[in-house]
């Protein structure tokens, strides 16, 4: 009612307004409007509107709101389109940003199909004024729509500006760059159309052609498949994605990935497939469809499905002919599609030459032989066809010489085609090809040098290279090289056969590069016996002898299927490879009865008769086996040199382990010596050499080492000699190690990087047990990151460093922490080693070794750092670890040995934790295990320890006895049980345990003194505890005796003589003391503590102040600032008190701190003790 | 003017197939037969009433692109990609001759209404040859004029790329039609070119001329047309649309009353020209629709005759016309 009421009486003051103004323009346009709103669906209203619209722009024809309104009415209600563009135009002319009318002035003349005048008045709009951007908008359509791509572009990018979310401006500029060939530019505006609105198929379908014309075929199949899924109908997404799936399989193909893209054309196939249902009469969907279904039948690869295939020749055969079939039905198919194009657009002279290679393709997979060469073969007669209907077209030239069978007309065609276009250097890489069959070896060069420098990237002129490799004087390297690049850029079985075999030529067998190569052949051409024969050949290279045996099977088997007629000698090769790869492999047996099966047919060369021999022996032929030797030996003098020398070595060593060391000397003296002429053969001769007491052979190994000639050979060779004089100068169960190391010693000098003769120095230094051979050792191995996985001689680097590292009793702790190192030999390594283990152990995480070592370096840290719990934590883990490996589970002596060691070292950890129950199961878990007595011995004293904290005296005891009833050759073993003997007072009533250590091993004369000091020191400090200071001055002087280089011997000498000389007041001991502590400074190599303070006591009592005061000073700076003891720091406090007294001058520590705040920090670090309270309370008096 | 569906043979091939015409009855009572070509490379004949298979021809290398039957209905020849043409008898598939001509030049062939010639489309070479059915020998090559102006170097002769031909009824024209559209008319007894008939503008794959009246001559085209020339005239008279895609076959019943049609858009349609419209469309083929072929009627007793039409679907299907 009110909205009614309020429009009444608008209209009545309007009306008013308009007649007391009749003349003003402005109230009859309100009015107008008013009516126009309001007037809706009624005619009338609306014409009584335009009348006053009309008035208006009678008095006012500047009003452009009234023109529109006008154009509105005519074009709307009177129907009069003459008039309704005359009001627009004007409406238009009047105010140029005026949208509506602009869009229905276009409409207008668009419908009439005045499309030039459209274009005027836009222009017109958008000359006037810049933000007219609805002129610009139509303006790009209209020019898109007349093809003028570079106007369009200027004007789209202009309405842009004005309408930025309008998706269809943006797909416009992208239709406009991309036929303006401004590619990334089309796929960003597409990419905005398709982000303002997802289901822009126009443009998802377009950017994905631009990828795959710039070769992104991956970015394209994700357009298309998301144009597919809003419009599923749509046949160019189809036709793209199809092309874009078979892009990406070409990629996948030209990898050697041929399942891959066989399953991509498959999918593409089926897309393919799809499209032509929705557009039959499309050929270009059918040639696709041909592409793909004949890429497929050239890529879908041989697979084998089942092991054992080697076995049955019949199922192997089956499975190639699936297989051919599989091929040969897609050919057909592909044929079938193009023979579709064809008969729609027979005047596309392409398909011909498509049908032509399909239709080959399809000859060559049925096997057909060609018929009469006088008629036209179908390939040959299609790719006439495409050059009759284009015949300047030299691709047409060069399928014609690529598909015909007649030498003169294939020439011709490449000629043809090059003279069409010189520079095509497809056509001279067939051409050198044509040549080359035809024998004519400089003309097939001078064509493939001319193809390849035309286009490098061409795979036939590369492997036309490497095939001319005698013509053309290639070394092997060379001809690998340039087929292995023919292989890269073209993975065809062919060029990678060929790979094959001139890796084999070139010594290239094991690289990865020519298994994957042979691997690909395998799947394109399994029918082709050499293809297995040399992937068994590659296999073996790789050590892999199970595959390559059974691919020598496959080959053989492909011989005697698919090859017709072989040569003989073919088939012996791959028998007697076969017999080679099944000894290697292991497998005499099979390996012998090969051999008997190549003697039957007499194909047995001197090769095949050593896989004889060696296939018999293995068998325990023995004696078959050596007539088959002595068989070998007769032809040895007819071979060439090179493998002579291999069959000696060979037939040497058969002899040797058949017959025995004896007759394998009496045949080599036998033999003429010109044979043992040659570096291998020197090192089997040496070796046995080395194994003879009596020297027969000493002509023999002397002669034949002049022919070793390089830096390895000869250091390896001494590696030999070393290893043999440890041999003959020992006894049967004695090695005389010094007699290597002397011998290493001597020649090392001569080699000095070689790692071979250092890591045995390091080895038999190790080996050899004399105190300071292990610091020696770790000294002449050169151990580092890249040495630790390398394998040299018998032990690598990391391992003979670790084992000296752990054996050094020094435990070398360089930064003073735990302990003050007294090692004279400067552990190099020291903590380095836990480092270099740890990295060696993340290098060969399976290397049970290096984790064992690892953790026997762990625990000696732990010791040396008093078993802190996170160590012990670290410890138990990696014990935990290595004992759960199965290498453990072998009864092999050295494996039981780090188990016991590392059971050990678990029960150790537990004893250090409290865990004393735990102790006890490990140990005695060690000692279930077959040991000898000697090592069993430790896990008894680990025992006797345990019992000792529990507090078990009857267990500790009984231990004990065990201990003196097993023995050991280790002193250090005797010592430590007599420590604790000792120290828990068992009842010792026999002598045994004096004997045990007397009857160790004397052999080693440093090592010997060095454990008769330690023993004397033992019985020195159990002296001590029997308050005996006298014998045990006597003892630790008897231990300085013996190791006059200890320095720590000398100070716990010292000390006795002090306390001696404190109880006796005797000043014979105190200078006794002072030469022994003198001796202790001396001797060690970083500043020993408590010497200097001892020393300064001495001389205290001797009443030297200064060199008291020198000595206090000296003192202060042996110890590391943070294990400064409290009495050290009192100490202090009375040489400062004293400086103050004398003078201020010094700059010494003392006077840093006044005497006062020493005693303080004493009793702050060890406020028990009463004697600092007192000096403190003096102080402050 | 009606076609009813009498039936439809699935998979009449192993694939596509291409071509079809009927073997007129011989003079000892054979009845016609209907003949078909097929990608699959064969060439089969049909019995006409239950379209039993009667004979499988084999020996071509490619898909098999038209086949045409010679008026006596003793032989027939069928032509393939490869443009060989097997000539052969139909009652034992004797091959009677082999004709070559190099690739691309074999399409359309027919023999003339007497019998005494075989006219084929020659493609690429932009002429229609004639062959000598007696010797077997190529008798002329009916070119095409270039267009003035073109230069005899410039390659660009597959533009006349020749896809179909016709006889008249009395022999004395033959019309070819070629990719580009034109339709061009020749005397055979000068073997000279007439002129060329307009309209379409995409490939002719079809052409027959009126049974009844010799001057007219109906084409079919890739644009989708029907038309219906005078062609003594050289005018256009009449064009039937209606095809939503390319009309791949055109004939014309033995009454000259009507006309069918099969195109791409899988349909055959029958038109009235007299209505100028279509009378009829049928839908059971589910792929582009090859050809269609009326049953030439022995004489102007036989009210009724049979359509063939034969598919991409593989299979033939048979109407009878009333």
């Amino acid at each position: 009612m009110g909205e009614e009421g309020d429009t009444v009486l608008t209209l009545r003051q309007l009306q008013e307004s308009v007649d007391s103004h009749p003349d003003d323009p402005s109230h009859h346009f309100n009015l107008g409007v008013f009516l126009w709103e309001k007037g809706k669906q009624s005619k009338e209203i609306k014409e009584k509107a335009a009348e006053h619209f009309v008035i208006s722009v009678k008095f006012n024809p500047q009003n452009d709101a009234a023109f529109r309104y006008l154009g509105h009415y005519y074009s709307r209600l009177s129907v009069d389109n003459h008039r309704a563009s005359k009001c627009y135009q004007r409406a238009v002319t009047l105010n140029p940003h005026d949208s509506e009318s602009g869009e229905a002035i276009c409409d207008l003349l668009d419908q009439e199909g005045k499309e030039s005048l459209e274009v005027a008045v836009c222009r017109e709009a958008s000359e006037k004024s810049p933000r007219a951007f609805w002129a610009f908008r139509r303006l790009g359509y209209l020019q898109l729509h007349q093809k003028k791509w570079s106007e369009a572009v200027q004007s789209l990018q202009h309405a842009i500006r004005g309408y930025p979310a309008c998706a269809d401006l943006w797909e416009a500029l992208g239709l406009a760059y991309q036929r303006l060939g401004m590619f990334t530019a089309a796929i960003k505006s597409y990419g905005r159309a398709i982000e303002l609105e997802d289901s822009r198929v126009f443009s998802l379908v377009e950017s994905g052609n631009i990828f795959l014309m710039l070769g992104s075929c991956r970015k394209g199949v994700e357009q298309f498949q998301q144009a597919l899924q809003i419009s599923p109908q749509n046949v160019s997404a189809h036709y793209g994605l199809a092309s874009g799936l078979l892009g990406l399989s070409m990629e996948c193909i030209s990898l050697g990935a041929f399942r891959w893209g066989a399953s991509l054309l498959e999918e593409a196939s089926k897309v393919a497939k799809a499209s032509t249902c929705l557009a039959g009469n499309i050929s270009c969907i059918w040639k696709l469809h041909g592409d793909i279904q004949l890429t497929y039948a050239k890529c879908f690869p041989w697979m084998e499905e089942a092991q054992g295939l080697e076995i049955d020749e019949k199922f192997f055969s089956t499975s190639i002919l699936s297989w051919k079939r599989t091929c040969c039905l897609a050919a057909v198919f592909a044929s079938r599609s193009y023979q579709r194009a064809l008969h729609l657009v027979p005047w596309q002279a392409n398909i011909y030459t498509d049908i032509a290679i399909t239709s080959d393709l399809i000859c060559s997979l049925q096997g057909s032989d060609k018929q009469d060469l006088n008629a036209w073969q179908l390939p040959e007669k299609m790719s006439l066809g495409g050059l009759l209907l284009e015949s300047s077209n030299s691709e047409f030239w060069v399928a014609l010489g690529c598909l015909s069978s007649h030498g003169a007309l294939k020439q011709h065609a490449f000629i043809q085609g090059l003279q069409l276009d010189i520079s095509l250097a497809v056509a001279w890489a067939y051409l050198g090809k044509l040549y080359r069959e035809k024998g004519e070896k400089q003309l097939a060069r001078q064509a493939f040098d001319r193809a390849r420098s035309i286009d490098p990237s061409l795979a036939l002129p590369w492997a036309g290279m490497s095939a001319d490799i005698f013509v053309r004087e290639l070394t092997p390297d060379e001809a690998y090289e340039s087929c292995l690049r023919a292989v890269q850029i073209l993975p065809l079985p062919e060029f990678q056969i060929g790979l094959a075999k001139l890796a084999l030529l070139s010594g290239h067998l094991s690289s990865s590069l020519v298994f994957g190569a042979i691997q690909q052949a395998l799947q394109r051409a399994p029918q082709h016996p050499e293809a297995h024969n040399m992937n068994g050949l590659v296999c073996e290279a790789r050590f892999d002898y199970q595959s390559a045996a059974s691919s020598y099977r496959l080959a053989r088997c492909a011989i005697s299927t698919f090859a017709g007629n072989v040569r003989k000698s073919h088939l012996q090769d791959v028998s007697i490879n076969l017999a080679r790869s099944l000894c290697k492999a292991g497998n005499a047996l099979d390996a012998m009865l090969e051999c008997e099966d190549l003697k039957k047919e007499g194909l047995l060369d001197l090769e095949g008769l050593q896989i004889y021999a060696i296939s018999l022996w293995q068998l325990g032929k023995n004696d078959l086996a050596l007539s088959v030797t002595r068989n070998l030996a007769a032809n040895v003098l007819s071979m060439e040199q090179t493998s002579r020398a291999a069959s000696i070595s060979f037939i040497c060593r058969l002899l040797y382990y058949i017959s025995g060391q004896d007759s394998a000397i009496i045949s080599i003296l036998k033999m003429p010596k010109e044979l043992f002429q040659g570096s291998k053969i020197s090192y089997v001769v040496s070796a046995i050499h080395a194994l003879d007491q009596s020297n027969q052979l000493e002509s023999v190994v002397s002669s034949s080492r002049y022919f070793l000639k390089s830096h390895e050979e000869i250091t390896e060779m001494h590696f030999l000699i070393a290893l043999s004089k440890l041999v003959k100068h020992g006894s049967k169960d004695y090695l005389r190690i010094q007699t290597g190391v002397n011998h290493l010693k001597k020649f090392l000098h001569m080699y000095p990087s070689s790692g071979l003769m250092r890591n045995l120095l390091g080895y038999l230094l190790l080996s050899s047990g004399e105190w300071n051979g292990i610091h020696i050792a770790t000294r002449c191995i050169t151990a580092g990151p890249s040495h630790c996985s390398k394998e040299e001689g018998l032990r690598s680097a990391c391992e003979i460093l670790g084992a000296a590292v752990v054996a050094c009793y020094t435990t070398g702790n360089c930064n003073g922490k735990f302990s003050f190192p007294t090692c004279g030999y400067e552990c190099l390594h020291g903590s380095g080693a836990i480092q270099q283990l740890q990295k060696w152990l993340r290098q060969e995480p399976w290397n049970h070794n290096a984790r064992y070592l690892l953790i026997l370096n762990y625990l000696q840290k732990a010791r040396e750092e008093r078993f802190p719990p996170h160590l012990c934590i670290v410890l138990e883990r990696l014990i935990g670890v290595a004992l759960s490996s199965q290498m453990f589970s072998k009864k092999d002596m050295s494996c039981q040995y780090q188990k016991f060691q590392l059971l050990l070292c678990a029960s150790e950890i537990s004893l250090q934790g409290g865990d004393h129950i735990g102790c006890i199961n490990n140990a005695k878990k060690a000692l279930g295990l077959f040991l000898p007595d000697g090592s069993l011995f430790f896990a008894h004293l680990l025992l006797c320890r345990a019992y000792a904290a529990e507090d078990n005296f009857v267990g500790l005891h009984e231990q004990y006895l065990r201990c003196l009833e097993l023995k050991t050759d280790y002193h250090i073993g005797w010592i430590c049980l007599k420590f604790i003997v000792s120290r828990y007072k068992v009842q010792n009533d026999s002598n045994l345990l004096e004997l045990g250590l007397e009857e160790s091993p004397k052999e080693m004369k440093n090592s010997q003194n060095m454990w008769m000091a330690v023993s004397s020191l033992v019985h020195g400090l159990i002296a001590i505890w029997t308050q005996d200071f006298l014998s045990a001055e006597q003892f630790l002087v008897q231990a300085c005796l013996l190791a006059s280089a200890e320095s720590s011997l000398f100070l716990c000498h010292g000390a006795i003589c002090m306390e001696l000389a404190r109880q006796q007041c005797d000043s014979q001991f105190l200078s006794l003391a002072f030469r022994s502590l003198k001796r202790a400074r001396e001797t060690s190599l970083s500043p020993l503590p408590i010497v200097s303070l001892l020393l300064a006591q001495v001389e205290g009592s001797l009443g030297s102040k200064t060199k008291w005061e020198k000595n206090l000073r000296l003192e202060w700076f042996s110890w590391p600032p943070e294990k400064r003891p409290a009495e050290i720091i009192f100490q202090m406090h009375l040489l400062s008190r004293e400086s103050k007294e004398v003078s201020d001058s010094s700059l010494s520590a003392e006077s840093c701190q006044n005497p006062r705040r020493w005693i303080l920090q004493a009793i702050h670090l060890n406020p028990s003790c009463l004697r600092y309270w007192k000096a403190l309370h003096k102080l402050m008096e | 003017m009606k076609l009813a569906w009498l039936k439809t043979v699935e998979n009449a091939h192993e694939d596509s197939v291409w071509a079809a015409t009927w073997v007129p009855s011989t003079a000892d009572d054979r009845p016609p037969l209907l003949l078909t070509g097929s990608l699959d490379e064969t060439v089969r004949l049909w019995s006409p009433y239950e379209l039993k298979c009667e004979a499988t021809n084999t020996g071509h290398c490619l898909g098999v692109v038209s086949v045409a039957a010679h008026p006596s209905g003793e032989i027939a020849a069928s032509a393939s990609l490869d443009s060989f043409i097997r000539v052969f008898n139909i009652r034992n598939n004797e091959t009677i001759a082999t004709l070559e001509a190099p690739p691309s030049e074999v399409w359309q062939m027919q023999f003339d209404p007497s019998g005494t010639t075989l006219a084929v489309a020659g493609g690429g070479s932009a002429s229609v040859k004639l062959w000598d059915t007696g010797k077997w020998q190529l008798i002329a090559s009916l070119s095409i004029p270039r267009p003035e102006g073109l230069k005899p170097s410039d390659k660009s002769s597959s533009k006349k790329f020749v896809l179909s031909v016709a006889w008249s009824p009395d022999g004395r024209r033959l019309a070819c039609g070629s990719m580009d559209g034109t339709i061009s008319v020749f005397d055979v007894s000068r073997a000279k070119f007439l002129h060329h008939l307009e309209g379409h503008f995409m490939p002719v794959r079809s052409l027959v001329f009126s049974p009844t009246e010799p001057r007219v001559l109906f084409s079919a085209s890739d644009d989708g047309h029907v038309h219906r020339y005078d062609a003594e005239g050289k005018s256009l008279t009449m064009a039937l649309s209606g095809h939503t895609s390319w009309v791949l076959s055109v004939d014309v019943s033995p009454d000259g009353e009507a006309v069918a049609t099969g195109s791409s858009d899988r349909t055959i349609r029958l038109w009235d020209p007299k209505m100028r419209a279509a009378a009829q469309t049928l839908n059971n083929h589910t792929d582009q629709v090859w050809a269609v072929a009326f049953q030439p009627s022995k004489g102007p007793g036989g009210r009724g005759c049979w359509l063939a039409s034969v598919s991409d679907d593989k299979s033939i299907s048979l109407y009878d016309y009333s």
